[in-house]
């Protein structure tokens, strides 16, 4: 059936111009048999803003490795820029920047020996580098001190160098592996707006984060991984959609005992005409429905008639946050690094946070 | 120019092999060129071992040398191959370093050979042994150590001691691979070179120690580099621990020490070239 190959090459061929990535049923397994992932399939289209989001340990930055050719997958086929990563892992890693979870600098060179130091090691054409050299110390604010040595770098001068050298032979295709964490929130923007001027110049971004701020503000499409698998996949405001509704939040003055009965007089029936979501907050409760808005006075009036004592409420539209619980039933939590139990009843974050630091290690352990 | 475009759109001069050995190889140098407190330590303590037992043992020990040798051109070649054993043992700290900081994955991203990688590096410290080698023969020769087979021999002690740091490289490389830990790799290699250079002929005759020394000398490779170092710098067949007649004059130490050093270094080679395979490929171990 030669026409048949003939014709799946074509297609290959195809949707190798239009896809940056195209992962199909990606696996893998650890040498001590963590799964860290299991059947992730992707595809991206050149020039998206692409966000893969998850908590730690789910999962992303092994993810990401094998894209970037560093691990082979257990099984599934993976194509990067048009590329198998086991046949021709080499033309990959000349067609992409990655920049890594971890800075990684040579301190003792300056910032511009660094750019220098990735240029040859791209192989940037010769007549080329020095432009290209002071254009990326330009874009990401170092130019004052290109030939300082490193070592003296803060934390985010460190990171903005790191991500020029991903960039010194203008890939079409960046990774960027939680490329913002523990960096201070004005050197977070400026590193976006960097992000969002390459991807503006065609660039396509791989971008995982466990912020989900980042992921709003600058991803067009988002898949939300837990535990190996893809759980959620759209553009943020899909996601957000798919919440159902509108959320109220509501703070009560006293304590669990009233936080349980306003629940229970939230999910009253009539209260609101859909089924509402109700959570037990730290606070109060949290009620989403798509009559949010429309029914909240009632269930504040319900609640004064109970006895209950309202401090605060307010109606808002659903954060990628709800959208995490709405999946998960865990709250992503950005200032913790991992996860925080949602409500005081979730059943299964007890596992879940037991599970997560085993596949931590396991993805430390295959770490290079 | 060699320009070639990928299907992915992408614009690169074609990497070469040699381009890829010489981007390494500079980088490493300017590594060593910016910590200066490094280069000069692992100089200073064979000076220091030079110039202290020349002057504490060097009457004592003159008794124990064959006659009209000086203690001075006795020991400089132990000195320059306990000089190229320092530098040996930084090449796996070089790695932990890359490994820990994150260097390393990051060079294996890039589409450069990863065997110009390693080379690069490996010449990078080669380089440092023959400089700081001839810093030390010429201050041995300014304290009273005669090379007895001139330029060329001191050429050959340059020679032996790169053929000798070969094993003690790849041994330091794969310990590093091993512990991926730079505290680990910095102890393995100290730990090591002072208590092999004492067993071995480095400092005095075996002939002149206790017997249990003798015999772990001779399944020292210090012994080896040492010896071979020596019987060019004093011209004669300086070998104990092996009774070689065949060769005739210096080769009846020449020949069994090089053949040792050579088998040591392809084994070790092989070793740390294995251990280098694997950390640095993409399947999972």
């Amino acid at each position: 059936m030669s026409t048949n190959s003939e014709d799946e090459r074509r297609q290959t061929a195809e949707s190798d111009r239009c896809y940056a990535i195209e992962a199909d049923r990606l696996e893998l397994t650890y040498a001590d048999g963590t799964e860290a992932v299991s059947g992730v399939s992707l595809s991206i289209p050149k020039g998206e803003f692409f966000g893969f989001l998850g908590p730690n340990g789910a999962g992303k930055t092994t993810t990401i490795k094998v894209l970037a050719t560093l691990l082979s997958p257990t099984a599934g086929t993976v194509r990067v820029n048009g590329f198998d990563v086991e046949d021709e892992p080499r033309k990959i890693r000349q067609s992409i920047g990655y920049m890594a979870q971890e800075t990684s600098v040579i301190t003792e060179m300056t910032a511009r020996e660094n750019l220098r130091f990735a240029c040859d090691a791209y192989g940037v054409p010769r007549g080329d580098r020095a432009g290209r050299i002071d254009e990326l110390l330009d874009l990401v604010d170092l130019a004052d001190v290109a030939d300082k040595r490193a070592e003296g770098f803060s934390g985010g001068m460190k990171k903005r160098l790191d991500a020029a050298m991903a960039l010194v032979h203008r890939p079409p295709l960046v990774f960027l592996d939680e490329p913002t964490t523990g960096l201070d929130p004005k050197a977070r923007n400026r590193l976006w707006d960097y992000f969002e001027e390459i991807n503006d110049r065609g660039t396509t971004i791989f971008l995982t984060t466990q912020y989900l701020e980042e992921a709003d503000q600058l991803c067009e499409r988002l898949s939300v991984i837990l535990d190996g698998e893809i759980v959620a996949e759209g553009s943020p405001d899909t996601l957000k959609r798919e919440v159902g509704g509108e959320i109220l939040d509501v703070e009560l003055e006293d304590g669990t005992d009233a936080r349980e009965r306003a629940a229970d007089i939230a999910l009253d029936g009539d209260l609101f005409g859909d089924d509402p979501v109700v959570d037990v907050t730290d606070v109060g409760i949290s009620v989403t429905s798509r009559e949010a808005r429309n029914r909240g006075p009632d269930l504040l009036v319900a609640l004064r008639d109970a006895g209950i004592t309202v401090t605060g409420f307010n109606v808002r539209s659903p954060t990628l946050d709800d959208v995490f619980l709405a999946i998960t039933g865990e709250h992503i939590d950005d200032e913790n690094d991992g996860f925080a139990s949602a409500a005081a009843g979730t059943e299964d974050s007890a596992a879940d946070q037991a599970t997560a630091p085993d596949q931590t290690t396991a993805a430390d352990g295959g770490d290079l | 120019m060699n320009t070639e475009t990928t299907a992915a759109g992408v614009e690169r001069t074609s990497n070469s092999f040699l381009g890829d050995v010489w981007t390494n190889f500079m980088r490493w140098n300017i590594n060593a060129i910016r910590n200066p407190f490094v280069v000069i330590s692992s100089l200073v303590q064979p000076i220091i071992f030079l110039v202290l037992f020349t002057q504490v043992f060097g009457n004592v020990a003159g008794g124990a040398l064959q006659t009209n040798v000086s203690y001075e051109s006795y020991l400089l070649p132990a000195i320059a191959v306990q000089i190229s054993l320092v530098v040996a043992s930084s090449s796996g700290i070089g790695l932990v370093d890359d490994i820990e900081s994150g260097v390393f994955q990051k060079t294996l991203v890039t589409p450069m050979n990863r065997a110009a990688v390693f080379l690069g590096k490996t010449l990078s410290e080669l380089i440092r042994i023959v400089i700081q080698v001839v810093i030390i023969l010429a201050l041995g020769v300014v304290l009273g150590a005669n090379v007895a087979t001139g330029v060329l021999g001191a050429l050959a002690i340059i020679a032996i001691a790169i053929l000798f740091s070969l094993w003690f490289l790849a041994f330091s490389n794969t310990v590093a691979l091993i512990t991926r830990d730079q505290e680990s790799t910095i102890i393995a290699a100290n730990m090591l070179q002072l208590p092999l250079l004492f067993v071995s002929s480095a400092f005095l005759p075996v002939s002149a120690m206790p017997n249990w020394i003798q015999t772990v000398a001779i399944y020292n490779p210090i012994t080896y580099g040492v010896d071979a170092a020596r019987a060019v710098m004093l011209d004669a067949d300086v070998m104990e621990v092996l009774d070689v007649t065949a060769f005739g004059g210096i080769w009846n130490t020449l020949v069994p020490s090089l053949a040792v050093l050579i088998v040591l270094d392809v084994i070790l080679g092989a070793i740390a070239v294995y251990m280098i395979n694997r950390a640095s490929s993409a399947s999972v171990q």
